[in-house]
């Protein structure tokens, strides 16, 4: 990358829009299919000529009239032909697709299998036994209920989610006023066809793309299109030959901010400029999320390992001479004991809390997986209007008495003031209310004055809002000084005046004030306000405001000059005809009085949040529509160039050197225009994302924006975007993570995006990605502590059929652990606070820091598991043992225990079981088994509730989780002791000491852990933590 | 473009997958050094080694505590189950081929084998009608009651070898379990049949049992029941079923069709 290809580089003139004269010069270099179609797409020219044809082409080409409209019989031909006048939706997958997703996704598979064996098998019985054991037939529909239960739980999840989002869509429909018949009727904006003569007003939205046919200052707002935060002017006029730039045509969905127009209707629907780009966005391919990828990754892995238990085991039966039947139920039992059932409903559960908890904090997350993308994201493109500012224009600078004076920009007035007793500061106040049209919109006096609705343009409403913070009532001062004459601004004069009365009734002389371009207004100054004297204007003053003028414009402010001149009563007595039109009175001569400086300031949280963002890792970059100048001092303003860093730019004019002689790699901050971006190869994007650490985009079009985010993704970074305009949404789209507005934003960006910012305020975003981080550490641990229980699960079953001992633990009570006692404390988890603070840390690099790695794994089947399993065991044992059955005769026994016809089974000590007898004894083997489990996973979940710290340093402040523990004994309890279960689930009543039996098994579990942290947090990088932190 | 993009990244992949399994510069077996593979190993054969100690230390403490003589808990077998000998519960045979009923016929004889006169000489004649009862807690080896084959008379094999089978009236065995302290007091079946010892009464002397270990030679009391079958009831499937009567007995479970009764088939072919 080398400075010199670039001669534009940072220069602040000259900013034509870029919009479709950008896109048509890329050269097309996208390696992706899909996205190539996109692009190209989006490159297309607007397919719009009306433009450039005559009003009365027009009328002719959609047959209508230009006074009369449309009559009602060609509208309604029309709108059949057209379909209605709306944005056709992204295609949804229908609702039994969706379904049958969950039904069949993850491990449900694995479920299905286990339940088609079970039937499987019960039909073999069934076929072959005259009286079959119902057991397997129970099973396989307690399977089938299982998947379907849970499949039905996360189908009414997701549809939860998008129901959310289902109510942003604009319930209230729009109205739109057209003419037809040459009547005007207020019509639903879906039943506007192409043809229709519509009319629109400040504040309405132009419901369809239009032709403007003619207009009376007329302005509409194209922000949400181009990203352009101007108002432009809109005539009947062609002034250009790109429809984007023309002022004759309007858009669908922008808003006509002031004036009214007449316009035909040229386009609707998806075939408006603005369809066309949702359509594009939704055809834009989204990969799939962090967590989802993480998700996978783990249901593979649990998979593996269970179908290869499961086809060794069966195999090892076979040989081992069992029956196919046998095998086959064997494999059921290895696959019911391997798939932790409800972890992924927990999962589900546990974004679903964080999405709550995040939508209390102002992020709507529509995609629940969305919930952790936030808290991986290591870039964030952020937009800068609205998002980092506040979007309104407010009075920033002051320049009088030659000295330049600090407005209170802050959004509550908590910021420093400044010296208001200046009588020139009494006069430019005066000239600024006066000499503008702005005004409070009626019935807000109990508003606050920054919060009121002001009708007028943004620069007026400043100027408003800061005069009426600071001298009070501007209705009051306009009431007392009559305006009798007035020229509004125009681009030729580039000023605006009006003549008023004076306050004082005795003095007949009027007050002309002018405001306007800073030099325009100073040409036509002789003198200047100084302490509220009025001195000549000469060399040195004129520098002096030169000086201001260009600190100002440096600071990205947009600067307007203000004059007055009391007029000479003997030339303009009272009663004097002010013609506006042919001025017949002084416009020259005038008296300076001051410079008054404006931008839309960042929000109060917002360097505060981009400095977070810095410490946990996060690299943000601001990629803009406006103006460099204002760009690189917003991004200087909020903390994304931070104190200190300079651009090549910057260097350069410190060290007064020519750019090209600067080393890029000596500037860690950069501003790079539009235009320049155009011009760069992919692999210059990659140097500049990769070396510069803070970085502003200006100028940008909505594929730069694209090509941003691409270049990011590239290297690796997973990118959050922000953005409020539809120009935004592609890039939304292509996003790992897309956080629309939700006050400002447009609802194709909401559509695309994947979560929206209630109150349009980046600080948001940063405890969206707290908690993103907290619930991936969490969600660890809520693995890990279902993962564990597996063990327990599953090593019954291989003893079982290797050293043929009476069954352990049962497929229905394996089920009970993985739905019933496991759920709540899994799920209370995700309850757990942070153990440090993790926004201090970088984010996860997501080839490297896996959601379940091997440590967690080995940790928790090999390790803790272990433990349990052989807590479980021991109460096995005891039961057998204190029923007769000492353990020297189990092994081996099954072959009798298992078969039906031995009734006279000897025990040790000689007493005779019969079939039903001793299976009693088994089944409360299995019950003991089940609640010894419960028993660790006590001790379990405490020692989950940390990776690193002890117990005793992060306290058992989680109520959710002592709930938890109590609720799943209780439940085992019921499960134990209620009457009827000895028949529903086989689960008899224990003896109070058979609870006691895993006691130590569970003290080890903690003890063990609480030493492994020890030795981690001893030797922080040792072997126990490479082996054991997961 | 894509296809040149593609080649070095799929090179890299199987590189990449060889190297998982043996990777030549790290000298990395499946991810792992012979040095971490070394120290994770010694690890959990350390850590598995400790759980087997800490899991037999738990298991001894358990059999510490269990009584040699009695299990701790005796409630799960409250009532004896009934079971027939030879043991099947399909008993299917031709009356004129001896090789059809000879597994029976053996059965039954090797059963019987430990109710030789013989061996019941060493036993003691208790006293008929009342329980036999040996409290003392000092000599913990209990007598045992002497049930003499010959008791079962007809059926006892003795005089008819064949049990009966070859002439079609076939004998079957009815043993009660053993359970520690069970008092049971009579035994009958539904059916009309001929019962040896006389009226199918198993006398209370038998009971209590002591278990294995005091009750070394312990014997039960069995009922034999010669079947009186005649030819109408040959060729059938006949069901029969014996239930054991007494005070503290039970023959009704639902769900244990073997608690306090037995029900089986028989068919006997001319």
């Amino acid at each position: 990358w080398n400075t010199e290809s670039k001669p534009n580089y940072g220069r602040s003139d000259s900013y034509r829009v870029a919009t479709t004269q950008d896109k048509d010069d890329r050269s097309p270099k996208k390696k992706k299919g899909a996205a190539t179609k996109d692009m190209d797409d989006l490159k297309k020219e607007v397919p719009i000529t009306e433009h450039k044809m005559s009003v009365e082409e027009v009328c002719r080409k959609f047959q209508t009239d230009i006074v009369q409209g449309l009559t009602n019989a060609k509208a309604a031909e029309f709108l059949i032909r057209d379909g209605p006048n709306a944005l056709t939706p992204p295609p949804t997958t229908p609702e039994w697709v969706k379904f049958c997703r969950q039904l069949f996704g993850g491990f449900s598979i694995l479920l299905w299998t286990g339940a088609i064996l079970c039937f499987l098998a019960y039909a073999i019985q069934a076929a072959t036994e005259e009286d079959p054991a119902g057991d397997n037939l129970y099973l396989g529909i307690v399977l089938t209920a299982v998947v379907v239960i849970t499949g039905c739980f996360s189908y009414f999840q997701e549809a939860k989610s998008s129901k959310i989002m289902e109510s942003f869509k604009n319930m209230v429909p729009q109205q739109a006023l057209v003419i037809r018949e040459g009547e005007k009727v207020q019509i639903n904006a879906e039943e506007v066809v192409a043809g229709d003569l519509i009319e629109v007003k400040g504040g309405d939205r132009i419901p369809a793309d239009i032709r403007v046919v003619s207009a009376h200052g007329c302005k509409v707002d194209n922000s949400s299109l181009t990203g352009e935060s101007e108002p432009q002017s809109r005539s009947p006029d062609c002034t250009h030959d790109n429809p984007l730039e023309t002022r004759n045509v309007a858009f669908f969905s922008t808003n006509c901010v002031e004036g009214t127009a007449r316009g035909i209707v040229i386009c609707t629907g998806d075939r408006t400029v603005m369809g066309r780009i949702a359509t594009l966005t939704s055809g834009l391919e989204t990969g799939k999320t962090p967590i989802a990828k993480e998700i996978e990754h783990f249901i593979h892995i649990i998979t593996g390992v269970a179908v290869f238990l499961g086809v060794t085991f069966f195999i090892l039966a076979i040989i081992l001479g069992y029956s196919w039947l046998e095998a086959v139920i064997f494999l059921i039992g290895i696959i019911v004991a391997n798939v932790p059932e409800g972890l992924l409903a927990t999962v589900t559960v546990c974004l679903t809390l964080t999405a709550k908890r995040m939508a209390k904090k102002n992020c709507l997350v529509k995609n629940l997986e969305a919930v952790e993308t936030l808290g991986s994201t290591s870039t964030i493109c952020s937009d800068k209007t609205g998002t980092l500012t506040q979007n309104r224009m407010t009075v920033a600078h002051m320049w009088f008495d030659n000295q330049i004076h600090e407005a209170d920009t802050t959004e509550d007035q908590s910021g420093a003031s400044f010296d208001k007793s200046s009588v020139t500061w009494i006069g430019l106040a005066r000239v600024a209310g006066l000499c503008n049209r702005a005004q409070f919109k009626a019935g807000q006096d109990s508003l606050p004055i920054l919060k009121r609705d002001v009708a007028g343009d943004a620069s007026e409403s400043a100027l408003l809002k800061c005069i009426e913070l600071s001298c009070g009532s501007v209705r009051a001062m306009r009431d007392r000084n009559k305006k009798v004459a007035e020229i509004p601004f125009n681009s030729t004069n580039k000023y605006q005046l009006s003549v008023h009365e004076t306050e004082d009734p005795n003095d007949n002389r009027y007050l002309l004030v002018m405001k306007g371009a800073p030099e325009r207004i100073l040409d036509r100054c002789s003198t200047i306000l100084l302490q509220g004297k009025e001195q000549p204007m000469d060399e040195e003053m004129k520098e002096a405001f030169q000086n201001a003028y260009m600190e100002l414009g440096g600071l990205g402010e947009r600067v307007l000059g203000f004059c007055h001149v009391m007029l000479p009563e003997d030339q303009y007595p009272k009663g004097f005809a002010f013609d506006t039109d042919d001025v017949n009175f002084q416009t020259d001569n005038l008296c300076f009085v001051g410079l008054m400086s404006m931008i839309d300031p960042p929000r109060a949280a917002v360097p505060d949040a981009v400095g977070k963002c810095r410490s946990a890792g996060i690299k943000v970059i601001m990629v803009t529509g406006d103006h460099p100048i204002t760009a690189k001092a917003i991004a200087k303003g909020v903390g994304i160039i931070s104190e200190g860093n300079e651009t090549v730019e910057d260097i350069a004019a410190r060290l007064n050197i020519p750019v090209s002689q600067v080393n890029p790699r000596d500037a860690k901050a950069c501003v790079i225009h539009g235009t320049d971006l155009k011009d760069l190869s992919q692999d210059q994007m990659d140097d500049i994302l990769r070396n510069h650490t803070e970085i502003v985009f200006a100028r940008t079009s909505p594929q730069q924006k694209l090509i941003i985010v691409e270049g990011c993704q590239r290297l690796g970074a997973i990118v959050a975007v922000t953005g409020d305009g539809v120009n935004d949404s592609p890039a939304l789209k292509k996003a790992d993570i897309g956080v629309a507005m939700g006050i400002s934003g447009s609802d194709v960006s909401k559509q695309a995006a994947d979560m929206i910012l209630l109150d349009d305020n980046f600080a948001s975003i940063v405890t969206g990605v707290e908690e993103g981080r907290l619930i991936f550490d969490n969600l660890k641990k809520s693995i890990a502590y279902t993962l564990t229980s597996n063990i327990p699960e599953i090593t019954p079953f291989l003893l079982f059929i290797i050293v043929n001992i009476p069954l352990p633990l049962g497929t229905i009570t394996i089920l009970c652990i993985d739905l019933g006692t496991d759920m709540v404390p899994a799920i209370s988890l995700a309850y757990e606070a942070a153990e440090s603070d993790i926004m201090k840390r970088q984010p996860r690099n997501p080839f490297r820091d896996k959601l379940v790695n091997e440590r967690l794994i080995s940790i928790a089947y090999g390790q803790i598991g272990m433990i349990q399993a052989l807590g479980g065991f021991f109460a096995y044992f005891v039961i057998l043992a204190e029923n007769g059955f000492l353990p020297s005769i189990l092994v081996g026994i099954r072959l009798n225990w298992d078969d039906r016809s031995v009734n006279d089974l000897e025990d040790s000590y000689g007493q005779q079981w019969t079939y039903e007898q001793r299976k009693i004894v088994e089944f409360t083997c299995h019950t003991a088994f089940f609640v010894s489990i419960v028993v660790v996973q006590w001790a379990d979940v405490i020692i989950c509730k940390t990776r690193r710290n002890s117990v005793f340093q992060q306290g058992m402040r989680n109520k959710i989780l002592i709930f938890g523990l109590f609720e799943e004994t209780a439940l085992a309890a019921f499960l134990s002791y209620c009457p009827g279960m000895d028949v529903a689930l086989r689960m008899y009543p224990l003896k109070p000491t058979w609870w006691f039996c895993a006691f130590p098994y569970s003290f080890l579990i903690f003890v063990y852990d609480e030493v492994r942290k020890l030795l981690l947090r001893r030797n922080p990088g040792g072997w126990v933590e490479r082996e054991t932190y997961y | 473009m894509a296809s040149t993009e593609d080649k070095p990244a799929n090179k890299e992949s199987t590189s990449s997958w060889k190297d998982s399994i043996y990777n030549p510069r790290t000298g990395e077996f499946l991810g792992r050094t012979a040095c971490s593979w070394g120290l994770i190993l010694l690890f959990y054969l350390v850590f598995y080694c400790f759980l087997a100690g800490m899991f037999a230390l738990t298991m001894w403490v358990l059999l510490l505590t269990l009584d040699d003589y009695v299990p701790r808990y005796r409630d799960r077998v409250p009532f004896p189950g009934l079971v027939i000998r030879p043991n099947s519960l399909d008993i299917h045979f031709n009356k004129s081929d001896p090789l059809k009923y000879a597994s029976y016929v053996q059965h039954l004889e090797s059963f019987l084998q430990r109710y030789n006169d013989s061996t019941q000489q060493g036993n003691e004649d208790c006293p008929p009608g009342e329980y036999y009862i040996q409290d003392s807690t000092e000599v913990m080896t209990k007598k045992v009651c002497r049930f003499k084959r010959s008791a079962l008379s007809l059926c006892s094999g003795l005089s008819d070898t064949n049990f009966g089978y070859s002439e079609g009236k076939p004998c079957v065995l009815l043993k009660m379990n053993r359970v520690t302290p069970t008092f049971t007091e009579r035994f009958g079946s539904p059916i009309q049949m001929q019962y040896f010892p006389i009226e199918g009464r198993i006398d209370k002397m038998y009971f209590p049992y002591y278990g294995k270990r005091a009750h070394e030679d312990y014997v039960q009391p069995l009922v034999a029941v010669k079947l009186l079958l005649t030819k109408e009831d040959y060729n059938k499937e006949l069901a029969v079923e014996c239930r054991v009567e007494g005070s503290d007995l039970r023959n009704d479970d639902e769900r244990d069709k073997f608690l306090g009764r037995v029900t089986f088939r028989i068919k006997v072919v001319e």
